[in-house]
């Protein structure tokens, strides 16, 4: 699965290298607005290490942001997975704090937390939580009626039995919202990094576009990809294993 | 099943190239006559002769159909002038040396401020800037990759101060830590956030002084107006109208004379600031763009052009010479 995924990926940067390689060769672009393939890869040689570095920082922030979000989303998700005011008031709060751009919250984060750890981590979280809350909420607030009338008709019905019961019949769901969220994670910490963070690949993104060098932007956007496909193909393994050992054991667990 | 695939692919991937190609030249195919002239920054006083020659129908006097467009962060002129999404632009002189070391086929037809803009500023409260020295165990203010940065590190190689004698401090857009202290110089354009600075901590009994890298032997050059050398040798006649018109707008505008007609202008073209925050930003601007009134608008200055072009070297963001002379076009 992660050789797949890192293969797919390669595919796709490539394809992206190549066509933007054709429209430089085609349309006869200087080096400065495509560079060309020599001058990619000296630069990706010469920055690779610190880019390195600052993958790993940013995806760092991002896995622990998304960490946060998932706890919260779940938390949150499933107290107003009932079609409550309570549930409701969540929804169109989420729908609506959604809506808003990050990089105009962004500033105000900035102010109160200054440019460090906590904004990107904030940003990060607030980037990943609001759609994963959405979609946990929408999970858990479809009713099994099959499994779950039969508790309900005999008076059996916990509210953590019909967590667990819903959590059961959608971990598939809920396994690929966990995953593809590692996305929004990573998307949100590089946003905070290039509005204003010292730090990550978003601050190093940043300073390649002051000094107009998409080499260095290739070559970052490069790193990205592969530990995001790293990121999310552990992502896709775990939710693999918990699937098939909830399938195993589940049963019995039930009462 | 996989040789399909792959046939797929490559279908998409042409379809794609054509498809771009197609789109990115049809304005060039389609031989219309407005003229793109691509800014570098938004709507401002900054801009106050680009705008006043369109509005005031200067480039239509030269028979030219001219589209000012703002440029913002993320634009750059260079780029639209290769792809032929512009004919003229602003651009920056670190800018222009780039592209060229680049192999981009850009010129400079006239240089815009005479003075940089990009200036720092401390508060009058604190002990003044005299001298580079006087930056020596203070918090400094740069853009990590900014042209801020460029200058500051020149500044102080020439003076001989170490980057540990001082403490530089990254920044961006919000102010908050030069309004509470945390960092004592900070980078701004003199004429656009160094006077609303300004007019913020004056409300609040503080007041600012600049510190101009220009007065300690930096000379950086700012905005100056560029074009491709495809649109210098095909059609000379409109560059020298286009030229001519610009610069005439720029005269008008930085004219105390036309103050009135010049912020009426601004106003139309930017309702957000207020009239007398753009009267403020109009003056400062005039003392760069026109400091020496005994000489033209739009003069290149090839001393400063050199300089910056060693600075550039020195700070290792070029790996070799690139002649600038050769790209900058003097009557």
């Amino acid at each position: 699965m992660l050789v797949r995924r890192i293969l797919q990926f390669f595919i796709v940067y490539a394809a992206g290298i190549g066509f933007l390689l054709a429209l430089k060769s085609i349309m006869g672009l200087s080096d400065y607005v495509i560079p060309g393939p020599l001058e990619i890869w000296t630069t990706s040689l010469a920055v690779a290490n610190s880019y390195l570095y600052d993958v790993l920082n940013t995806l760092g922030v991002a896995m622990i942001g998304q960490i946060l979000s998932i706890i919260m989303a779940f938390s949150i998700g499933t107290a107003a997975r009932k079609s409550s005011w309570i549930g409701s008031f969540i929804k169109a709060a989420a729908y609506n704090i959604q809506a808003y751009p990050i990089v105009a919250v962004a500033p105000i984060i900035f102010i109160l937390l200054g440019d460090g750890f906590a904004s990107r981590l904030i940003i990060a979280a607030m980037i990943c939580y609001f759609p994963l809350l959405l979609s946990v909420v929408s999970i858990m607030s479809e009713p099994i009626t099959d499994i779950e009338h039969f508790y309900l008709a005999t008076g059996r019905m916990r509210w953590q039995l019909e967590i667990k019961i819903r959590a059961f019949e959608n971990i598939r769901k809920l396994t690929t919202v966990i995953s593809g969220s590692a996305t929004l994670a990573m998307a949100g910490t590089i946003v905070a990094e290039f509005i204003a963070a010292n730090a990550g690949i978003g601050h190093a993104i940043r300073i390649a576009l002051y000094q107009s060098d998409l080499s260095r932007i290739l070559t970052a956007l490069f790193l990205i990809g592969i530990f995001l496909s790293l990121y999310q193909g552990t992502l896709e393994w775990m939710g693999e294993k918990i699937i098939k050992k909830w399938v195993i054991v589940d049963p019995e667990e039930i009462p | 099943m996989k040789k399909n695939t792959l046939q797929l692919f490559f279908i998409l991937f042409i379809s794609c190239a054509v498809f771009s190609v197609s789109m990115f030249t049809a304005p060039s195919c389609q031989g219309e006559e407005t003229l793109n002239y691509r800014l570098k920054w938004l709507f401002n006083a900054s801009v106050a002769g680009d705008i006043l020659a369109e509005d005031q129908n200067l480039f239509s006097g030269e028979s030219l159909d001219v589209k000012v467009k703002a440029g913002g962060p993320e634009r750059d002129a260079i780029r639209e002038l290769e792809m032929g999404y512009a004919a003229f632009g602003v651009a920056s002189a670190d800018q222009v040396i780039r592209a060229r070391a680049k192999g981009a086929p850009v010129v400079v037809i006239a240089q815009l401020f005479q003075v940089n803009p990009l200036q720092w500023i401390s508060k009058t409260n604190k002990p003044a800037i005299n001298t580079v020295e006087d930056l020596r165990g203070r918090t400094v203010g740069i853009t990590y990759g900014g042209n801020d940065e460029t200058i500051m590190k020149t500044l102080l190689a020439r003076a001989g101060i170490k980057e540990n004698e001082l403490t530089l401090s990254s920044v961006r857009y919000d102010y908050t830590p030069f309004y509470m202290d945390k960092i004592e110089v900070w980078p701004v354009y003199k004429n656009a956030q160094g006077i609303i600075i300004g007019e913020k901590l004056r409300k609040e009994g503080e007041d600012i002084r600049f510190f101009n890298p220009g007065d300690h032997g930096v000379q950086f050059v700012a905005n100056s107006v560029v074009t491709s050398e495809k649109m210098l040798k095909n059609h000379p006649d409109t560059v020298a109208r286009f030229k001519k018109a610009l610069l005439k707008g720029w005269h008008m505008a930085m004219n105390p004379a036309n103050q009135e007609m010049a912020l009426a202008v601004l106003e139309k073209y930017n309702k957000n600031t207020p009239r007398a925050l753009q009267e403020k930003q109009l003056t400062a601007t005039r003392d760069l763009v026109w400091p020496d009134r005994t000489k033209d608008i739009g003069r290149i200055d090839v001393k400063a052009w050199q300089q910056t072009e060693q600075i550039m070297l020195e700070q290792g963001l070029i790996k070799s010479t690139v002649k600038i002379e050769a790209a900058l076009i003097i009557p």
